[in-house]
């Protein structure tokens, strides 16, 4: 009893020390941000659980980019009970001079298998449940896309020819999970209202919705897995939100953006720790000498260490509880009905994780303590400060904190890569400048010279700090950097981009309607590039998906047919970065060539078989290249390109991207061009920056947050550095004192020392953001590092005043304390 | 029963990164609780090595320690827990008041009563009043004070003294000594003390030279 008590007391003593409660801030600050990540990412995850039950609209979807065949058709038939076939593609729709970008669903009599369809005769107006879709001649528009065209129910659109009466507004589909989170406008029209020939575009998604029980839906599971090698399916029972993989990347992100703050909080730590270590060491080897034993000593310490992480973890859930509900309240425009509640398991599991790596940041320490001796008491032995022993440990905790959130093993990578490099230069950079500046003062008088030797005299603690500050500088200068640069890239979008209005996708007899259109109109056709869809279903014969590859943006992105371009030249928007690119007008046309980043994500290597479906046959080819997106040159650029002989071989309609330059006059004319190709997909670039900007706005508001986590940390990584070394200091001075220097030569000295360690800190931190810039800019954002010299040295003089500044102070306050008082410490 | 540490031929030394330094070599003494020693001798001759050896926290190079306690052998591990110390610098915990350093020993070995103790063990040193004072609050012969104090009050077998009175005034380590060696005799336990104060030595019953490695009986 005696013994816990004597834990807590020390635990609350702790407290009341400035490096306690530091420690305990940093570790609540870390704690706090990785509970609210995982309370939220629960929440979602509940939602779209739950969202799937209840908005499947059928017990099992297979959704197919190209038509099942009659034969396939006729086997899917057979194993479930019934079967409604719905086809959903991006067309233009128009009324008058108004005209939106909209999904439309085709229906058959059979839809909706399982809930009802939510209606009403105005925008505004009560909703009505009806049990089948529109008839045909029909079509529902949904509120906001009625209010943009300013059509009412009764109005006729035309739509490639066909007219179509506006028969209701649409306000809800059971089947409306499908649709994912997409905000994108939409309306629902019978099949056969249209004619076949009028939805021939590549984005045409065929969905079969099946109603079938538990061995039904794993029978047809199984039969689509080996007989519709792109297809995918949906089950009610056990299966898999269609958002939950988008949600779990997303959430990586966040992860691997914790990785970064937890490098900051080790680096506190690691700092508050030395004051600690002392502390403990001694008061161990007091223990000792009342005969108590090593181990009880360091159970006691270890106690005394949990309890400080307990009441960090306390503050933090509390925190983070708050958070969590604010953020719900955020989102549920993204996930309506999303629930904030309280979720033990995912919480539990992220204390657990933290827990272990704040302890294997601990090890260290906790081996340098098994070692306390008595005869410290007695002597006073030389000590090592183990760096190396902490740096790999820290460096081991990140990695298994990256290890357990990162799904980007290439900016992972990078990442730590930069960090590791500007650390070694640092160390290098620290060494030399000390060394010299001894060496440089050995033969002369005054306090600078002076400085250098105290320096020289404590390297191994001066390159700690240098090391933690500057680190700190480094992660700090380039997250802020990374904001900035992505914000501005995002908002420049528009001034960057060639033309001003994007053809997203046509087809050849498009093309000639366009070229006409531009001509009346006196607009130009900027580039234009051919490709047709096609979907990557294996590798070297093994299925893409066969749970061997580690999940990535771009695997999640291979779901989908891709678009496949061919060229005989290597395009100008694009420049080689391995292998060999083909010949000329070569007839060997089953070689391929993949960009760098999806090469690497993939984990493919030059000569593997890649094999593509399109148009339902499969193609296979020779990865023999890979490409880089190289800008300036046009903003067009494909994962996938192959020799211009391979276009022969493809039993599929050419379809083209490009970007056009329309005058002022020209957009008023869009309508017409519509309304004679419904499907045809452009995008004015004012459209695709409002979508920049809503995705700016989500951006700006995630990063915002990230960002005063970050000074959070850094404002610790400071503090802690300026007190681990205060007791030293203050020794330091309280003997130049005795010695007769004044006050105001002890802040010069003070002054010199602080300056030189953060001006090491800052060039070390410039330098690291350059090679992560480099490294991370163009492979990750498609940006070219161009850092602003002048942006860059305010940083560095804002950051050595910053650090000189909290020097001073302490230095200050430290120097009030009388000599005396200076030497008993 | 019988508490008593034997040193038999022991020898020690240490290295350096170009030398080695022989300490002392063939030494035998026998340390028995309800005596006092004190081992004088010039700077560097190896009294606090001998110190630890004899209080089991170092190993000798050579030769043999035997611990006894209540008649039988012991290791040096349970030898610790029935020792207790004194430092020239005093050693308080410096975030405890005088009581709770004084208190701190018998709460780690679990003990109810602890501050009751404390309280007894301070009248004694005549600290009553400094109860509630932080070591920088004290005076170097009060910390001295408390620091014997705190080593007696577990009821250790053997008490280590490391020049005790190195850091006070000729006064104060008088009357620090007279604690010191008060207690042992009152408890009955071996008191052991390395010193360069003659004064000191001359209040043990044996009083040891250790000079030029070879060690004998003080004048």
């Amino acid at each position: 009893m005696n013994r816990w008590r004597l834990i807590l007391e020390g635990s609350w003593r702790s407290l009341g020390e400035s490096d306690g409660r530091i420690s305990l801030a940093t570790q609540a600050a870390l704690l706090f941000f990785l509970l609210t990540l995982s309370l939220t990412s629960a929440s979602i995850q509940r939602y779209l659980a739950d969202n799937l039950d209840q908005m499947l609209g059928s017990d099992l979807v297979v959704e197919s980019h190209s038509p099942l065949t009659a034969a396939e058709e006729t086997a899917l038939r057979s194993q479930a009970q019934r079967v409604s076939v719905t086809q959903l593609s991006d067309i233009t729709l128009t009324h008058g001079d108004k005209w939106a970008r909209v999904k439309l669903k085709l229906v058959d009599d059979a839809y909706p298998l399982q809930g009802n369809l939510q209606i009403g005769d105005t925008p505004v107006a009560t909703q009505r449940a009806v049990s089948a879709g529109p008839r045909t001649g029909e079509i529902w528009l949904d509120s906001r896309l009625a209010t943009q065209l300013q059509v009412r129910v009764g109005d006729v659109l035309a739509l490639g020819g066909t007219q179509l009466r506006l028969g209701a507004i649409l306000f809800h589909e059971p089947d409306r999970i499908m649709e994912g989170h997409s905000t994108t406008m939409r309306a629902m029209a019978h099949a056969e209202s249209l004619g076949s020939a009028a939805l021939g575009g590549t984005k045409v998604r065929t969905r079969y919705l099946a109603a079938a029980d538990a061995s039904q839906q794993q029978a047809i599971e199984a039969w689509a897995g080996k007989t519709l090698p792109g297809a995918s399916v949906i089950r009610k029972d056990g299966g898999e939100h269609p958002l939950a993989s988008f949600w779990k990347r997303t959430e990586n992100f966040l992860g691997l953006a914790s990785v970064i703050l937890f490098f900051m909080g080790a680096v506190a730590l690691d700092m508050t720790n030395r004051r600690w270590l002392a502390k403990m060491r001694y008061r161990l080897a007091i223990y000792a000498s009342f005969g108590t034993r090593t181990r009880t000593g360091m159970l006691m310490a270890l106690g005394e260490w949990l309890i400080g992480f307990l009441v960090a973890a306390l503050l933090a859930a509390l925190l983070a509880a708050l958070a969590h509900a604010l953020i719900v309240a955020q989102m549920q425009v993204q996930f309506p009905g999303l629930q904030a509640a309280w979720h033990w398991q995912p919480a539990a599991r992220t204390v657990g994780l933290v827990f272990l790596l704040l302890l294997a940041l601990q090890v260290p320490s906790l081996i340098q303590l098994s070692r306390a001796s008595l005869l410290s008491l007695i002597r006073n032995p030389a000590e090592s400060s183990h760096v190396w022993q902490r740096l790999v440990w820290s460096f081991a905790a990140v990695a298994l904190l990256a290890a357990a959130y990162s799904d980007n093993w290439l900016l992972t990578g990078m990442t730590l890569a930069a960090i590791a490099s500007a650390l070694a230069l640092m160390i290098a950079l620290t060494w030399s400048l000390i060394r010299l500046g001894d060496l440089w003062g050995r033969r002369r008088a005054g306090l600078l010279p002076f400085a250098f030797f105290m320096m020289r005299r404590r390297l191994l603690a001066k390159s700690a700090q240098v090391l933690g500050l500057g680190l700190c500088g480094l992660l700090l200068l380039f997250s802020l950097m990374l904001m900035r640069d992505l914000g501005a890239t995002m908002e420049g979008y528009g001034r960057s981009h060639d033309g001003n209005l994007m053809i997203s996708e046509a087809k050849a007899e498009q093309i000639e309607g366009i070229r006409r259109w531009a001509g009346e109109t006196g607009s130009t056709v900027r580039a234009l590039r051919p490709f047709v869809p096609a979907q990557l279903v294996a590798v070297n014969g093994q299925p893409l998906f066969d749970g061997s590859r580690q999940p990535s943006d771009t695997l999640a992105t291979m779901r989908d047919p891709i678009r496949l371009s061919w060229t005989n030249e290597l395009p100008l928007s694009n420049s080689l970065t391995g292998g060999r690119w083909w010949p000329d007008a070569t007839e060997d046309w089953q070689q391929i060539s993949a960009e760098s980043e999806v090469m690497t994500d993939l984990g493919l290597n030059y000569g593997d078989r890649l094999t593509y479906q399109i148009n339902g046959k499969p193609y296979e080819f020779r990865l023999v290249a890979s490409h880089a997106y190289k800008p300036g040159n046009g903003s067009i650029t494909f994962w996938f390109q192959v020799p211009q002989s391979a276009r022969a071989q493809f039993d599929a309609g050419t379809l083209y991207m490009g970007s056009m330059e329309l005058p002022a006059p020209a957009w008023d004319g869009l309508a017409a061009l519509w309304q004679q190709y419904p499907t045809l997909s452009l995008v004015p670039l004012k459209e695709l920056t409002e979508r920049f900007d809503r995705t700016l706005d989500i951006v700006t508001r995630l990063t915002g947050g990230y960002a005063a986590m970050i000074l959070l940390l850094a404002l610790f990584v400071l503090a802690a550095s300026v007190s681990g070394f205060s007791a030293d200091d203050r020794q330091k001075n309280g003997l130049l004192m005795s010695m007769g220097l004044r006050n105001s030569d002890c802040l010069r000295l003070n002054f010199y020392e602080w300056g030189a360690t953060a001006l090491i800190a800052a060039c070390g931190a410039v330098a690291g953001t350059w090679i992560a810039g480099a490294l991370i800019y163009q492979a990750q954002f498609r940006l070219t590092y161009n850092p602003d010299p002048l942006w860059v040295a305010g940083v560095v003089v804002a950051m050595v005043a910053a650090v000189c500044l909290v020097g001073y102070l302490a230095c200050r306050r430290s120097l009030k304390v009388s000599v005396r008082d200076l030497l008993t410490t | 029963m019988q508490n008593m540490i034997e040193l038999q031929a022991i020898s020690h030394h240490f290295d350096t990164a170009s030398e080695r330094i022989e300490l002392f070599h063939g030494l035998s003494c026998t340390i028995r609780a309800g005596e006092t020693l004190a081992i004088v001798g010039p700077s560097g001759a190896g009294k606090s090595s001998l110190l630890s050896i004899a209080a089991g926290l170092e190993v000798p190079s050579g030769g043999t320690v035997r611990f006894i306690i209540d008649g039988a052998e012991v290791d040096a591990l349970t030898m610790r827990a029935n020792s207790g110390f004194i430092f020239q610098q005093f050693h308080l915990m410096p975030e405890l008041d005088a009581i709770g350093n004084l208190a701190l020993p018998l709460r780690l070995k679990g003990n109810r009563d602890a501050f009751d103790i404390a309280a007894r063990w301070l009248d004694k040193v005549g600290l009553r009043d400094r109860a509630r004072h932080r070591p920088h609050q004290l005076s170097g012969g009060e910390q001295q004070r408390i620091a014997v104090a705190r080593a007696f009050v577990t009821a250790p077998r053997f008490i280590f003294a490391d020049e005790p009175t190195g850091n006070l005034d000729i006064h104060t380590s008088d009357s620090v000594a007279g604690l010191m060696f008060d207690c042992a005799r009152e408890t009955g336990c071996g008191l052991v003390i390395v010193t360069h104060s003659e004064a000191l030595a001359a209040r043990a019953d044996t009083s040891l030279l250790l000079a030029a490695g070879k060690l004998e009986l003080a004048e």
